[in-house]
């Protein structure tokens, strides 16, 4: 409908009239609206196109200007940072100076405290070992003379020691004389002792031994002789009896 | 007939199975058995038995009537015989032998035979047991001891066997 209502109308009127006419049987509302339609559907069909080719110049074109703003931002950020670290460089440099300054300063504060301290103490132990020594010397001299002391001391007591030694081994002698004396004296009584007792042993050994013998025989062929075994000695023996006994019978 | 039954007694010969007085009172014991054996079959005999009765004899005194010839058919003879054998039981010389151990009866019999071939032929022994003789015989006649035994010879050797030992000692 709008389409059409800039369109320049014809001055002829009859044919202009018959013409509307047909235009009017022709297009009818139906039609119309069919042409409108296809109208929107090919407007949208332009208005789509038209804007995916917008949209990829767009995406072109801000993915163009991404890269352009990524190399521009990091061009300025190496820049950038390179002021900063020759900035950061030079004000760390000046710290770090100042800073080794003030420790150079209390180094050599500490340093000539130290040596002072330890000139102090080189001389307390000079002192010291003055004294020390001192003291060491009198104490050598003081013991010196107590060795001395005790040494004359230790020699009268070891002189009177080897007298009393000397006595103890006048009288261990005396003593090992006596005793090797008696031990001879013993060793004669003993021996005489010994042999008493030997002789008194010996005889009762004996007189027992012939004790043992009987009783060793008497146990031993008691049980041994049967009467047949003793027959022959028993009739020798009445034989040797005979007269006895066969006076005796006649009595 | 006394004079002939004291002669016929002292005659007697004794066995060798005959050792002790008690073996002759056997022998006197056994003739009365037989004796009254005997009799009694004599008087069955007269009554009409025919039944002949053999006297059964033990072997002492089978021995003894065979080695004195002596016949026991005579009730007489039977009797003089018992009567003699009896005085024989209280006469019989009698030796007492006592023994370390017990003797047997062969070793008796040789002891006897030797008494009775030796001392007396009717001599009898009277057998005794003493162990402490270890050995030999300890012999007892009617009026004295004979003390054949070990034990005795061993005392006896005492003072021997004690020289024997001083002289063993000596010689070392």
């Amino acid at each position: 409908m709008g389409l059409f209502q800039h369109k320049k109308k014809s001055n002829n009127g009859s044919s202009d009239d018959d013409t509307g006419a047909i235009e009017e049987r022709f297009f009818d509302e139906n039609f119309r609206e069919e042409l409108r339609n296809h109208g929107r559907w090919y407007f949208e069909k332009i208005i789509t196109e038209n804007g995916d080719v917008f949209k990829k110049e767009l995406d072109t074109t801000v993915e163009q200007i991404s890269i352009q703003l990524k190399e521009h931002v990091i061009k300025q950020l190496d820049i950038t940072i390179e002021q900063v670290n020759i900035e950061l460089k030079d004000h760390v440099t000046k710290r770090l100076d100042e800073q080794f300054l003030e420790y150079s300063r209390a180094l050599k504060d500490a340093q000539d405290l130290a040596m002072q301290s330890l000139n102090r103490s080189a001389q307390a132990l000079e002192e010291q070992h003055h004294q020390i020594s001192a003291t060491l010397e009198e104490n050598v001299k003081k013991q010196e003379t107590e060795l001395n002391a005790a040494f004359e001391e230790n020699k009268a007591h070891i002189a009177s020691m080897k007298d009393a030694q000397n006595t103890a081994m006048e009288s261990l002698n005396r003593s090992a004389q006596a005793l090797e004396e008696q031990h001879n004296q013993l060793n004669d009584t003993l021996k005489s002792n010994v042999a008493k007792q030997e002789e008194v042993l010996v005889t009762g050994f004996e007189s027992n031994m012939a004790q043992i013998v009987e009783h060793y025989l008497l146990g031993a062929l008691g049980n041994q002789y049967d009467m047949k075994a003793q027959i022959p000695s028993i009739i020798q023996e009445l034989e040797a009896n005979k007269k006895a006994i066969v006076d005796d019978m006649k009595l | 007939m006394s004079e002939q039954v004291i002669n016929a007694q002292s005659d007697f010969v004794l066995p060798a199975s005959v050792v002790t007085k008690v073996d002759v009172a056997r022998l006197a014991i056994e003739a009365e058995r037989i004796d009254n054996e005997l009799t009694a079959s004599d008087v069955r005999s007269k009554i009409g038995s025919t039944a002949q009765v053999k006297p059964v004899m033990t072997q002492q005194f089978s021995d003894f009537i065979q080695q004195n010839n002596v016949s026991l058919d005579n009730s007489h003879d039977r009797t003089d015989l018992i009567k003699q054998l009896r005085q024989l039981k209280d006469r019989v010389p009698m030796i007492h032998m006592t023994f370390a151990v017990t003797a047997d009866l062969e070793s008796l019999q040789q002891l006897t035979q030797w008494l009775r071939t030796s001392v007396h032929p009717q001599a009898v022994i009277a057998v005794g047991l003493q162990p402490a003789l270890v050995a030999g015989v300890y012999l007892r006649t009617p009026n004295h001891v004979h003390d054949l035994s070990l034990r005795a010879m061993l005392d006896g050797g005492h003072d021997l066997l004690v020289e024997e030992l001083g002289a063993l000692r000596g010689s070392r």
